[in-house]
């Protein structure tokens, strides 16, 4: 389509080409050029060849053209009488610095919806200003994949020279939390519900009782997995969380938490039918096989798992009732460690005691974490903070609360005040236990360069109408804050994806720089996009980009926190943000990582992904 | 002879008139039968008979056996009186009433400032040849009629719009306007729409009027060539608007030249005149269309023409795409929504994906019109979401420069590209509108031959 002057201004050193066809003597003016913004897709159709394009820039000063010629053509030198020499700019490198720090971003990706007759089809079902961008699989090819979302390296300076002249003081500590340590290496099932030594008894009945007070749920069964037994069969995986209580009346985020070390709980559930509780793909199978040891949310190789599972009416498990009822049947259980531990543990047996503050830095660039949590219903539901680290007791599900902002300080994160009923996509949901070890919050707090000011959970709800509400409320809150920057994470991928980027939009119009965080990939590219989308981090760490149904696998790691602040430092310094290539590739992350590690002199270890697990049959057959 | 069918609403704008007329009435040729209630003009029989049927769409009559030739005259006036009396409605569009068009009331301050009577003789719907032919058979009418019209509205200089192709008439105005210099005319290019009120304005005046605003924006007054020859029977021959001059063209028997008739009763049916045609060809039509291929509107048998109608097109008979997904395109300069959803059924195929072209800037009252019409503002967008949606053909209306837009990279990307006229098209002889090959400026030196690609080129 033709553009307009602004636009024109924008895409200056975006090549010229020709909406429609322009006769010979046709002084060039904006509203003859196509939109630049399009041009991937027609170059990928083969629609269009850029070779030898002058850019718009060189040819808006009175340039005319000395031949007809048709739609779509690349004005080139041959077929104006004058044009302006290039500038500068992108191709010269004006300073080494800046080239050495390029920063990556994806700007709005599409998404990989199923293809049909190599077209993608997509429905949205609602939405203003929405652009989607696929390519048609023209020419009968493949449908090209879908871009990925990049990573942005950080300025040189932003580790080297901090901007000194603003600051007035030192971190302040706003609040502080103890966590105590306690060591079980030992868990039986059994009569009592008691902790000896480092050995955790179970009472079986507990289970029984659960799952009686809940109608929904038929059965629940607890089995206890030891690190030598992890190669043994699991429904899908509904949460793993952390067995953690508070000392005396302390409140969330504050005072003293216990928490036991080297044991946690996954709840995982079926209907009678056998249908597995979860949605677009599920983690049953060998654990050893579907477990991305060590993520945030996921088991660490090594610790033992009491394993709760439920059973439940048919039908239910797309129902809101059916997974809260799974969980409340299980916190049940874990109210009964929970007790014991307020009873029987002292301070002799702590083995590590963590002081965690929350700290403010006066004068450092503030910013805000806005976690979207998953808010349509069925397990697609948060508990939000309850009275126990990840407990059901006096927390409301977010769902209930119109998945309105709600804001949170970092320790209440990292607290447990999130008990997740997780999202679609075992390999990108967040489970109750990342929230407790949430690394944009760790990083962020842990980041001299800036002033978190708290975190901010908004759902995510079903209803595209809904999903507006929710965003703009977010948008005038985060305006509220005054801050410099914000991050926007998000888990899952696809419907979510129209708040996550309405998100993004709504803060970043408001002059606010964002950087977001998602699972995209190939599998997970973005339905939607807008201006503001053009800084991104991808969580994808699967070989192929794609949702692999292997527990944790592409959730938020310390590696994306660290990447994601470094590309916020950027932005925030007003750096601009390098496009990533128009298809998913590793090599984004790669180089943004290589620029990290150069700019601050450190090595980022990056984590493992499913090609370091057994190889599954359902990967094998599936993906792999 | 059949009876005749006088719409109390003879135009596309403005409300039904009210019949002075009942059943049993006998009425002459000539004599006022419907006055206006709002926003229309006066209603006259086009026949002399008895009045068979009054209701709220129309006045039946039965027309007598024998027809006079002559008619009721309307009372003498002003110039502007007579042409008000006359009932005479704008013959090349919407059928705008033409006294309000040319008079804003005011005794002694005209509509325009010394502006401009812009005659539209552009004959813009492919096809058609009514109009030309009426102003190659009686150039000197014409040009009484625009001096007349000026005085009225207060302009100083007439222009005639209209395409250069039409070269024998043209020489025939160009030998009269030699001893008028308040009169000029002005060449167009032989695309489509130059016939738009804003094209003819933008033509001959170069100033582009935003989609929202009148010609009088521009101190112009855009009208029909055959409505300026109203004028003139009104004034000099004291005629209302009766007759109709009416192309009528297609699969007719006996080839697919154009078919003029002049002096139609208003009122008289498709049927009479398809017959007076010849019939229709024996290997079957599509759909008749009143008006032109663009902005014309399937009718049926038994619709009546009315003082708006210029023309009469039966297409060749539909294709069946059997079932296939189709994406329509809306512009300004062909059908609207409803009228392609037509086509897409007639055709049957299933409608996938609707696109607006996007100059085509809904008005207020649902209507849409081209911001720059015949400058096309890039269609590949369009394109890229109809494969996307799914679509195997895709219907477009668009004028020239924009069909010719959507050619450049529709069919490269395998989308099946129909113009809703194409049917028409086929039926008259005249070139597809796909690519455009000829140029949108024309020398308005008679002489100067200004390109030499052809549309005939595309199919």
């Amino acid at each position: 389509m033709s553009i307009t002057a602004e636009t024109a201004k924008q895409h200056a050193n975006d090549p010229a080409v020709l909406c429609c066809r322009a006769e010979a003597g046709t002084e060039l003016t904006p509203a003859n050029f196509e939109d630049p913004a399009i041009f991937p897709d027609l170059v990928d159709s083969g629609l269009l060849n850029l070779d030898g394009a002058l850019t718009i820039g060189q040819v808006l000063n009175g340039s005319k053209l000395t031949k007809t010629v048709d739609s779509l053509t690349p004005v080139t030198a041959d077929i104006v009488d004058k044009f302006d020499a290039a500038e500068g700019g992108a191709d010269e490198a004006p300073a080494a610095e800046e080239a050495a720090a390029p920063a990556v971003a994806a700007p709005a990706a599409a998404v990989a919806a199923p293809a049909v007759g190599g077209v993608i089809n997509l429905h949205i079902g609602e939405g203003k200003d929405i652009n989607i961008q696929i390519p048609a699989g023209i020419g009968g090819g493949a449908v090209a994949a879908a871009p990925g979302a990049a990573v942005a390296a950080v300025p040189a300076a932003a580790g080297a020279a901090p901007a000194a002249a603003e600051e007035t003081g030192e971190a302040v500590v706003v609040r502080e939390m103890t966590r105590k340590h306690y060591k079980i290496d030992k868990v039986v099932l059994g009569d009592e519900t008691k902790i000896e030594g480092t050995t955790l008894y179970v009472r079986k009945e507990a289970a029984t009782e659960g799952a009686d007070a809940q109608k929904l749920v038929h059965s629940l069964e607890l089995d206890v997995i030891t690190p030598d037994d992890y190669h043994v069969y699991s429904e899908t995986v509904m949460d793993i969380q952390p067995i953690a209580t508070k000392e005396g009346d302390d409140e969330l985020g504050e005072g003293v938490t216990r928490v036991l070390d080297g044991v946690v709980m996954m709840v995982t559930g079926i209907t009678e039918e056998g249908v597995q509780v979860g949605e677009f793909g599920s983690s049953e199978g060998y654990i050893d096989e579907n477990m991305m040891w060590g993520r945030p949310g996921a088991v660490d190789k090594g610790e033992i798992i009491i394993r709760a599972h439920a059973v439940i009416d048919n039908k239910k498990n797309m129902e809101r009732p059916g997974p809260i009822a799974i969980h409340t049947a299980v916190d049940h259980v874990t109210q009964e460690i929970r007790n014991a531990m307020k009873k029987q543990l002292d301070d002799s047996q702590v083995v590590d005691t963590q002081v965690m503050k929350q700290v403010r830095r006066p004068g450092k660039k503030k910013i805000v974490i806005v976690k979207e949590i998953m808010g349509q219903g069925a397990m697609h539901d948060n508990f939000l903070f309850p009275t126990e680290p990840v407990g059901v007791l006096g927390a409301k599900p977010n769902v209930d609360l119109g998945n309105v902002p709600v804001a949170a300080n970092p320790l209440e994160v990292m607290d447990g005040c999130i008990h997740a009923l997780t999202c679609i996509g075992p390999a990108s949901k967040e489970m109750s236990r990342h929230y407790w070890r949430e690394p944009l919050v760790y990083e962020a707090i842990h980041d001299d360069d800036v002033d978190l000011v708290g975190v901010i959970f908004v759902g995510s709800p079903q209803a595209n109408t809904d999903k507006f509400y929710v965003s703009r409320r977010l948008g005038q809150m985060v305006e509220s804050m005054n801050v410099d920057g914000a991050f926007v994470t998000t888990e899952g991928f696809g419907n979510n994806h129209v708040d996550f980027t309405s998100h993004i939009e709504q803060i970043g119009k408001r002059g606010v720089p964002v950087v977001g965080f998602s699972f995209c990939a190939v599998q997970g590219a973005l339905v939607t996009g807008n201006k503001y989308c053009d800084a991104m981090i991808d969580n994808n760490k699967s070989m192929s980009g794609i949702e692999n149904e292997v527990l944790a696998c592409n959730t938020l790691c310390h590696e994306d926190a660290i990447r994601g602040l470094a590309m916020l430092k950027a932005k925030m310094a007003g750096e601009s943000i390098k496009a990533p290539e128009r298809n998913y590739t590793h090599s984004v992350k790669e180089n943004n990582v290589d620029l990290i590690e150069k700019a601050y002199g450190t090595k980022m270890e990056l984590v493992d992904n499913e090609q370091a697990l057994p190889m599954s049959e359902k990967r094998k057959a599936k993906y792999d | 002879m059949e009876n005749i069918q006088m719409l109390l609403k003879q135009g596309a704008v403005g409300k039904p008139c009210e019949a002075i007329v009942k059943k049993g009435d006998k009425v002459k040729r000539g004599q006022l039968i419907a006055t206006p209630t709002g926003l229309g003009a006066n209603v006259h029989s086009s026949v002399s008979g008895e009045v068979v049927e009054v209701n709220d769409e129309m006045i039946v009559i039965k027309p007598a056996a024998k027809q006079p030739k002559t008619f009721v005259k309307i009372k003498k006036g002003s110039n502007l009186e007579m042409i008000k009396e006359a009932g005479i409605i704008g013959q090349g569009g919407a059928g705008f009433p033409t006294f309000i068009k040319i008079y804003n009331g005011k005794e002694d301050k005209p509509v325009l400032d010394h502006g401009y009577i812009l005659v539209n003789a552009s004959e813009c719907e492919p096809g058609l040849a009514h109009n030309i032919q009426q102003i190659d058979e009686d150039p000197a009418s014409l040009l009484r009629g625009v001096h007349y019209l000026m005085e009225i509205a207060g302009a100083d200089k007439g222009i005639i719009a209209i395409k250069k192709k039409h070269r024998e008439t043209i020489e025939k105005l160009d030998a009269l306007l030699k001893d008028d210099p308040a009169i000029e005319r002005h060449l167009l290019p032989d695309i489509y729409p130059m016939g738009e009120e804003r094209a003819v304005v933008r033509e001959c005046l170069g100033i582009e009027l935003e989609p929202d605003k009148l010609p009088s924006a521009a101190n112009a007054v855009v009208i029909n060539s055959e409505t300026v020859y109203s004028c003139v029977a009104a004034i000099e021959d004291q005629k209302p608007l009766i007759d109709k001059w009416i192309t009528v063209r297609g699969m007719i028997k006996g080839g697919n030249e154009a078919h003029v008739f002049e002096n139609v009763p208003v009122g008289t049916s498709v049927q009479t005149l398809i017959d007076r045609a010849g019939g229709f060809d024996e290997r079957g039509y599509g759909e008749i269309i009143m008006g032109g291929a663009f902005t014309g509107k399937a009718t049926t048998l038994d619709a009546p023409i009315t003082k708006a109608t210029g023309a009469l097109l039966v297409t060749r008979e539909f294709r069946d795409l059997h079932g296939a997904k189709v994406g329509i395109l809306v512009c300004a300069c062909g059908g609207n929504l409803e009228r392609m959803e037509d086509l897409v059924k007639k055709y049957n195929g299933t409608v996938q994906h609707v696109c607006y072209c996007k100059q085509a800037q809904e008005m207020p009252n649902g209507t849409r019109k081209c911001e720059r019409p015949g400058n096309c503002p890039g269609q590949v967008q369009n394109n890229l979401d109809f494969k996307k949606a799914g679509c195997e053909y895709i219907i477009i209306g668009n004028c020239s420069d924009c069909s010719n837009t959507v050619m450049a990279s529709g069919p490269k990307m395998g989308l099946k590209v129909m113009h809703m006229t194409d049917l028409a098209m086929m039926a008259v002889g005249h070139p597809l509108y796909r690519t455009l090959r000829v140029s949108k400026q024309v020398s308005q030196d008679l002489n100067v031959v200004d390109n030499v690609e052809d549309n005939e080129t595309v199919q």
